[in-house]
């Protein structure tokens, strides 16, 4: 018998095979199914979405304050987004199972690990198709932003490719985890079960546990519900793209130790052990970054770029003394428009929440509940106000600095539109899902096959 | 493969199992239902995880990772890509391992799969999914094909047709190890044979050896196992 001449992972094409694992995932009902679903569930979100921005924009036309409060990014893009990851989270994984769970059910699995390919090449194949399906059921959200664009209203490009990445992100990683899933299952039922338990987990997660502090609020952090939240307010956060890049990793990684059928399972938990500890190490890291960048077009992340400039030049550590509870409505307030822009634009910023519900509920009895103490250097100074107009001055006056004069040229516009979008409903529960039944029957065409058969006759 | 041991719990489903094949040679492992063949088959080429056992190539030991560098496994009852077309899923394997069109044609008209290159393979006929897991099978420039009961769902005269082109391809230089419970099947199909019951290699040799063995000098494969066993 002669020497082995090995079909070495490196020989063989990738593009076979990325075809393969596209052609499987657009053969499933599950892809067509996902994408009629979703089309009227977006389209009703953009439509009564766009019918509410037009209502508040028909008040603001009297008044250029109100109008100025008009984003569509939260007025329009947000709201129909929303139903799109609604479905993402319900009905992606099924998607992405078939994927790989397909092929363990029919045993074709057992030929796929003996092709000249590495598991973790055979499983990025299979994230790749989880991403070009994710495409694909994109479709109908992009169709909402061009039918917004077409009647008129305004779409930063920054704020809106900030958000399809951010969900991009997401659905990736829920395909990733439902690729894991299918992976350790022994049936699509099961993957199923798992993925879902994930996702919906995260969403119990986030309910029940929103608004507490301590250990509660570091479990909140780990809902998936989370990963999307930073880009719904236009940042664009580093050490969320890393904390969700990495886990998308070391989720894909974790699936090819699982996939191939021959090892013992003893030693596939000792290869997944680093792994596991890589993923948390990621995440870790990524929770020490805090590199983010506003891409709103009215800074809502931010302060005047003037104030940003100045507050850069702060060095010494500034030290925020919270004495609110987290449930409390004003901490919300102090959050969005003092602690978290401060966080952006500072380099040494702690917060200190040392309120809780009890100071709350005894606030006539407690004076101080309500202070909010700013300690920058060897100065301190206190005050109750959530706003950044008061807090500011403050803390110029600590450090010693004048306030920067306001620039004019910081004023967002705000982009009322009067409009409904009744009419994109006919587009939504009629025309979009005839054109994707079409594409499925059209997909699901014979291939020619007088290639083969006519040189097979002749050979 | 050297002293190969697979246990399900306390259960040996094969039990120090040793045997080799040679270049271009047919080895039919031949047993009841349940006898450990499939689980041999697949502790081979390594999609099952043995507690003993070695398998060696060329003097070679060839740990598990590699044995599908040389061994290429289609298994029993299993319809790969159902909703893909038969055409489709040979086009597969034929981009895969770079096979030019006219092999392709060759290899399909070969194993007789034209009828239903157009079906997909949840419609196919049991003898066509297993003209179409043969026809991979030929597809792979693998030097042993282990097949685990590739005659099943032929009638007899199709059977023939497929041993014929087994015969066609070990004449060239490939290796077939086939695990057949048809005893009839094996006997026409095999140069050599491993007769397996209850996970142990119960006689191995050619017909004439078996014979000898067992000194019935004109039984049949069925007598000499049931001899043996």
């Amino acid at each position: 018998m002669r020497s082995p001449e090995p079909h070495r992972a490196r020989e063989a094409p990738l593009a076979p095979l990325l075809a393969k694992e596209l052609a499987e995932i657009v053969c499933g009902r599950a892809l067509w199914t996902m994408l009629l679903l979703v089309c009227p569930l977006i389209g009703y979100s953009f439509v009564q979405a766009v019918s509410l921005y037009g209502e508040a924009s028909a008040s603001a036309q009297q008044s250029p304050v109100l109008a100025a409060s008009l984003s569509p990014l939260d007025g329009v893009l947000v709201p129909t987004f929303g139903a799109f990851y609604v479905a993402v989270t319900l009905l992606f994984p099924f998607v992405a199972i078939r994927a790989l769970g397909q092929e363990k059910e029919s045993g074709a699995l057992r030929l796929l690990v003996q092709l000249p390919y590495r598991s973790s090449t055979l499983i990025l194949a299979k994230l790749a198709a989880v991403l070009a399906a994710w495409i694909l059921v994109s479709i109908p959200a992009l169709s909402a932003l061009a039918i917004w664009a077409t009647m008129g209203g305004h779409l930063a490009a920054s704020e809106t490719v900030n958000l399809l990445f951010g969900h991009l992100l997401y659905g990736l990683l829920v395909g990733a985890i439902a690729l894991f899933a299918a992976t350790i299952a022994d049936s699509a039922a099961t993957s199923a079960i798992i993925a879902l338990a994930v996702t919906i987990g995260s969403w119990v997660l986030d309910f029940t546990l929103a608004g507490h502090s301590g250990l509660a609020a570091f479990v909140a952090q780990l809902s998936l519900t989370q990963a999307l939240r930073p880009f719904e307010q236009g940042l664009l956060s580093a050490g969320l793209v890393l904390g969700v890049t990495g886990a998308i990793a070391g989720l894909s990684a974790l699936a090819s130790i699982w996939l191939p059928p021959g090892v013992p399972t003893q030693t596939k938990c000792m290869r997944s052990v680093p792994c596991v500890l890589a993923i948390l190490l990621a995440l870790g890291l990524a929770t020490q970054i805090r590199q983010s960048v506003d891409v709103t077009e009215d800074r809502r992340n931010s302060f005047p770029a003037a104030d940003q400039r100045l507050l850069a030049t702060l060095r010494l550590p500034l030290i925020i003394k919270v004495n609110l509870a987290p449930e409390d409505p004003r901490y919300a307030d102090l959050q969005r428009n003092v602690l978290a822009k401060l966080d952006r634009a500072m380099p040494n910023v702690s917060i200190i929440v040392a309120g809780s519900h009890r100071d709350a509920a005894s606030q006539p009895a407690n004076d101080a509940y309500g202070e909010i103490e700013y300690s920058y250097g060897a100065r301190s100074d206190v005050s109750r106000s959530t706003s950044p107009r008061e807090v500011l001055p403050l803390l110029y006056a600590l450090a010693g600095k004048q306030p920067p004069a306001p620039a004019p040229s910081d004023e967002y516009p705000g982009y009322p539109l009067v409009a409904t979008a009744d009419a994109a409903l006919f587009w939504f529960v009629g025309g979009l899902p005839l054109l994707i039944a079409g594409a499925w029957w059209w997909s699901r065409r014979p291939p020619a096959k007088s290639l083969f058969t006519c040189k097979g006759a002749q050979s | 493969m050297e002293d190969l041991v697979k246990r399900y719990g306390q259960e040996a489903a094969v039990a120090h199992v040793s045997f080799s094949v040679a270049a271009g040679e047919i080895l039919g492992i031949v047993g009841p239902n349940g006898a450990g063949k499939t689980t041999l088959l697949e502790s081979l080429v390594g999609l099952l995880a043995t507690e003993q056992g070695t398998v060696f190539w060329c003097g070679e030991e060839l740990p598990p990772p590699r044995r599908k560098e040389a061994l290429f496994y289609l298994p029993d009852g299993i319809r790969p890509y159902q909703d893909r077309f038969a055409i489709d899923v040979m086009t597969f394997f034929a981009r895969v391992y770079k096979r030019t069109a006219a092999q392709t044609a060759a290899t399909i008209a070969a194993v007789g799969l034209t009828p239903a290159l157009g079906k997909r393979v949840h419609a196919l006929s049991k003898g066509y999914n297993r003209r179409l897991l043969l026809g991979l099978g030929l597809l792979t420039p693998h030097d042993v094909l282990v097949m685990d009961e590739p005659f099943d769902g032929f009638d007899i005269r199709q059977t023939r047709t497929i041993i014929d082109v087994i015969r066609q391809e070990a004449a060239r230089g490939r290796t077939f190890i086939l695990a057949i419970h048809q005893l009839a099947d094996a006997e026409r199909a095999c140069d050599r044979f491993l007769l397996l019951a209850g996970g142990k290699v119960r006689g191995i040799g050619t017909l004439g050896e078996l014979r000898a063995t067992t000194a019935l000098a004109n039984g049949s494969l069925e007598e000499i196992f049931l001899a043996l066993t």
